[in-house]
């Protein structure tokens, strides 16, 4: 088993007994969803104000709201295309918000540097998903890249808990481009494959 | 050498394989040993480890 295999592992037994209390509780999973976001803001408010480690706190509790939504529709069988819409379009604003978080601190300390350097992390983290949603409109699958929401958020937590939001910034970014540009390589070799082999 | 970097710029590893953990073991060490006044960290201040190092070889 890898490194980072195995702390998925350890964290996935704390995440399996709130996963069977919520399917115990009868919590509708679009209500888990909602309130993951309703922290996620807090934690953009914690960033905005330079309390690192309190957002990092607030990020561990929201981000548990946010993975176990899915399994708990799986587990409690009401699995809905509407759901998966609503996780979706909830994720873009929990990565929004925490940004705007980081755009307001360093705006107040006047580092305009560092604002445009999170605007253009924003741009690019927005530009991730959308280039797969509209990728996998016209191809099967577009899963290349490495920096996706989940590597974003362990990221941000890093950043957080241990002050250096700055180093995470420039890892987002530079990532983030590099995922974009992966997605739009696939769905073009992808879209100018020979029908032949394509079909084969 | 022109093959490893290809991979790395176009990442199409699944999580949890060997080449998912070098490349987190990269990242941590830029973010954890890079020196906060090297990007001009508007939060964070020292040295941090490389600028440890780097003073304590001169």
């Amino acid at each position: 088993m890898t490194f980072t295999g195995l702390i998925g592992a350890i964290c996935m037994f704390p995440l399996r007994v709130i996963i069977s209390l919520c399917v115990r509780l009868r919590i509708h999973p679009d209500v888990l969803t909602f309130v993951g976001v309703l922290i996620n803001a807090l934690a953009a408010w914690a960033l905005g104000v330079g309390r690192f480690v309190l957002a990092g706190v607030v990020m561990i509790i929201a981000n548990i709201f946010d993975f176990i939504d899915g399994k708990v529709a799986r587990e409690r069988q009401i699995e809905t295309e509407f759901g998966g819409f609503w996780d979706s379009v909830m994720d873009r604003f929990s990565d929004l918000a925490l940004f705007l978080g980081l755009v307001y601190l360093y705006s107040t300390l006047g580092r305009t540097d560092y604002v445009m350097l999170t605007a253009v992390a924003m741009t690019f983290t927005v530009l991730t998903s959308y280039a797969r949603a509209r990728a996998e409109s016209l191809v099967e699958k577009c899963k290349v890249g490495f920096m996706e929401r989940p590597e974003r958020i362990v990221l941000f937590m890093i950043g957080a808990f241990t002050n250096r939001m700055a180093a995470v910034l420039w890892v987002i970014t530079v990532l983030s481009v590099l995922t974009v540009g992966d997605r739009i390589y696939y769905t073009w070799s992808e879209l100018n494959r020979p029908k032949s082999r394509a079909a084969a | 050498m022109g093959r490893i970097i290809w991979n790395t710029v176009y990442w199409t590893y699944e999580r949890a394989t060997w080449q998912y953990d070098l490349m987190v073991a990269a990242i941590l060490g830029f973010i954890w040993l890079t020196p906060p006044a090297w990007l001009g960290d508007p939060t964070a201040s020292g040295r941090g480890f490389l600028g440890w190092l780097l003073h304590f070889f001169r």
